[in-house]
């Protein structure tokens, strides 16, 4: 359903932890500036341009302009595709199980997070 | 893109969005969003009961029997082929109404396709608002299998059809006949709502 074009864009734009962290930050605060993207990152405000630009090619974040300032949302829709892609809804609910179990244990194992932030993010994404 | 809204929830808003390319004409996909005169697979199945969609109009989502109903709202924006809002909420729920709104735009090689859940922000984040975000994948997803490929995806369908096996399941209080037109959410409901 996707187009090879349009997944080699998600893929390469997740292929990188600062975008994945930027993702988070979009993700937990829809509606956010680029300005609140920049200040919880260590790099220019011009690198953080270039990479929210290449999510918002991706698909992955959706920029909506009001006024003089973009609000930044995430976009779920195309990794939604993409794991539906590989996983019917059956094993996609299996799998969705095992994960749980493997982040719940994981967490108690290391008694809390550790700093390792895709986990942390999983772990997040798994609650809802 | 979302200019200010004339009609819309008052205060303080939680926006989410969705949005996905579609490989069609706009005219193509705006008819198949609005269309009334079958059901809908990318609604879930739900069928428009609707004495035509419409700035004001009221509808109600209806399944293909017409025995239950899924969703009552009111139109609040329609101007084709571009952008359609309305009301929403859930029959089986007693939880804030929220809006939906569409949104499409050609792009080249399609239509961009956006749809944004909006509800109010002094409301704790409810259960319909949560099926809601699920309902959005779903709709964005299976509106673009449909128009490209004349039917809904794979595991789009397959839910469907578990859909149709838990319909003896459907609480009572989803019956049509609890949920006449005059049921249907509007703005003044909204900020009862939000006083109550």
């Amino acid at each position: 359903m996707m187009s090879p074009d349009a997944m080699d864009a998600v893929f390469q734009a997740l292929a990188s932890a600062t975008r994945r962290e930027m993702l988070d930050v979009v993700r937990n605060g829809p509606g956010c500036s680029v300005g609140e993207v920049a200040s919880r990152f260590d790099v220019s405000r011009i690198a953080v341009m270039r990479h929210l630009t290449v999510l918002e090619e991706a698909g992955l974040i959706i920029s909506d302009k009001r006024g003089r300032t973009r609000h930044l949302y995430m976009n779920v829709v195309p990794i939604q595709m993409i794991h539906d892609r590989w996983s019917s809804e059956y094993s996609g609910l299996w799998a969705g199980r095992m994960l749980d179990i493997k982040y719940l244990a994981e967490q108690r194992s290391v008694g809390g997070c550790d700093g390792e932030d895709d986990d942390h993010a999983r772990e997040k994404g798994e609650q809802t | 893109m979302s200019e200010p809204q004339a009609k819309s929830l008052t205060g303080e808003i939680r926006t989410s969005m969705y949005r996905v390319v579609i490989r069609a004409t706009i005219d193509q996909v705006w008819s198949e969003l609005i269309r009334s005169d079958r059901p809908l697979p990318f609604f879930f199945n739900g069928q428009y009961d609707t004495p035509g969609l419409q700035d004001g109009a009221a509808f109600a989502m209806r399944t293909p029997d017409g025995k239950h109903t899924l969703v009552m709202g009111k139109v609040i924006e329609f101007e084709p082929p571009h952008r359609y809002a309305h009301t929403f909420r859930f029959t089986t729920s007693d939880d804030p109404v929220s809006i939906v709104r569409y949104v499409l735009k050609e792009v080249e090689g399609g239509v961009e396709f956006t749809l944004i859940n909006e509800h109010s922000a002094a409301d704790d984040v409810s259960k319909s608002e949560k099926q809601m975000a699920q309902g959005a994948k779903f709709i964005c997803e299976n509106l673009k299998a449909l128009v490209e490929t004349g039917k809904a995806t794979t595991g789009g369908r397959m839910m469907l059809f578990m859909f149709s096996l838990m319909a003896p399941m459907t609480p009572k209080s989803a019956l049509s006949t609890n949920w006449p037109l005059e049921c249907a959410p509007d703005l003044g409901d909204i900020r009862m709502t939000e006083e109550a």
